[in-house]
């Protein structure tokens, strides 16, 4: 296995821009350091979630089994799939790249990474929040409009990307 | 028939992190933007921008969502508070909506994992799909009130 970092240019561009405001506003600059890197702390037990869960598809489905249950063929159950796991995923959406990139690589349909990361809108663990701040009535209404809004957009960006194929 | 040889646990496990690792510059990267977003972005300077019609403040809330960066519940107290000085809810469920489903600095990196023309018509759909989310919720709630 070889080792294919990815972005890297993007890392230096950023480095280069802490300088630039180091030399700008060096307090301001470090007080975005200390705050990136709290959030890289808060994020490690997500990564590793990530990474177990990734290892742990991959140990228990082989690609032809990912194709059926999350590829063009996977039919509604793979819809739902998509929702919970948007649903019941945590952290920021970056965090999922490395496992759905490789999952897609597998034969994962473009159309469930689209319908997981919209229903991402519904937190949970933060829904008793939202109830507090807007009511009952607002977050489920808002809710069931996500759900719905997912599975459209799942839809739509594969009828798109297959019309751009046969184009 | 060719049947495949399941990996082992250690193989899985090492090709999770080897695929995670390879990402890591990307992931670094936009964590280093979500420092300077969270510092240049204030929630002052979010309210300021309000107060321009329902229709210009969905897409206002819209923008600043995207751009915004950290733990969803902070959008739910900061959308709390706009709300409190005024905001309309329609801009407040916008911004909300998308502080979760897009983000402009990590698009690199999506593009980068998943593909520009996928990136493209995700975060296109997203945009349109929380605007109308936006309008259709605040509509129905009116209703059922």
């Amino acid at each position: 296995m070889k080792l294919q970092f990815k972005g890297t240019k993007f890392l230096v561009s950023v480095v280069f821009m802490y300088l630039v405001l180091f030399f700008i506003n060096s307090e301001k600059a470090a007080s975005a350091l200390q705050k990136s890197s709290l959030v890289l702390l808060k994020l490690i037990p997500i990564f590793l979630a990530v990474i177990i869960l990734t290892a742990v598809i991959n140990y228990l489905l082989n690609p032809k089994q990912i194709v059926k249950y999350f590829g063009k063929k996977s039919g509604i159950m793979g819809w739902v799939y998509a929702l919970l796991g948007g649903i019941i995923s945590h952290g920021p959406m970056y965090a999922w790249y490395p496992m759905l990139q490789d999952m897609k690589s597998q034969g994962l349909r473009d159309g469930l990474i689209a319908t997981f990361f919209y229903a991402r809108a519904i937190k949970l663990p933060l829904l008793p929040l939202m109830i507090d701040y807007f009511g009952l009535i607002f977050t489920s209404v808002l809710s069931v409009y996500i759900l719905v809004g997912a599975y459209l957009q799942g839809n739509l960006i594969e009828y798109l990307l297959s019309r751009k194929q046969k184009n | 028939m060719n049947h495949e040889e399941k990996p082992s646990v250690i193989q899985v496990l090492k090709k999770a992190t080897f695929g995670f690792i390879s990402m890591s510059p990307m992931l670094l990267s936009i964590i280093g933007l979500v420092g300077i977003m969270q510092v240049y972005v204030t929630s002052n300077m979010i309210g300021s921008v309000f107060g321009q019609g329902m229709f210009i403040d969905t897409f206002i809330g819209t923008f600043i969502g995207a751009i915004s960066s950290g733990n969803p519940s902070v959008s739910y107290v900061l959308g709390g508070e706009l709300l409190e000085e005024g905001t309309s809810l329609y801009a407040v469920t916008a911004f909300m909506l998308s502080w979760v489903t897009l983000g402009i600095v990590q698009l690199p990196a999506e593009a980068t994992a998943l593909g520009s023309r996928f990136t493209l018509y995700r975060n296109l759909l997203s945009l349109i799909a929380t605007i109308i989310i936006a309008i259709a919720t605040v509509a129905t709630v009116g209703l059922i009130k």
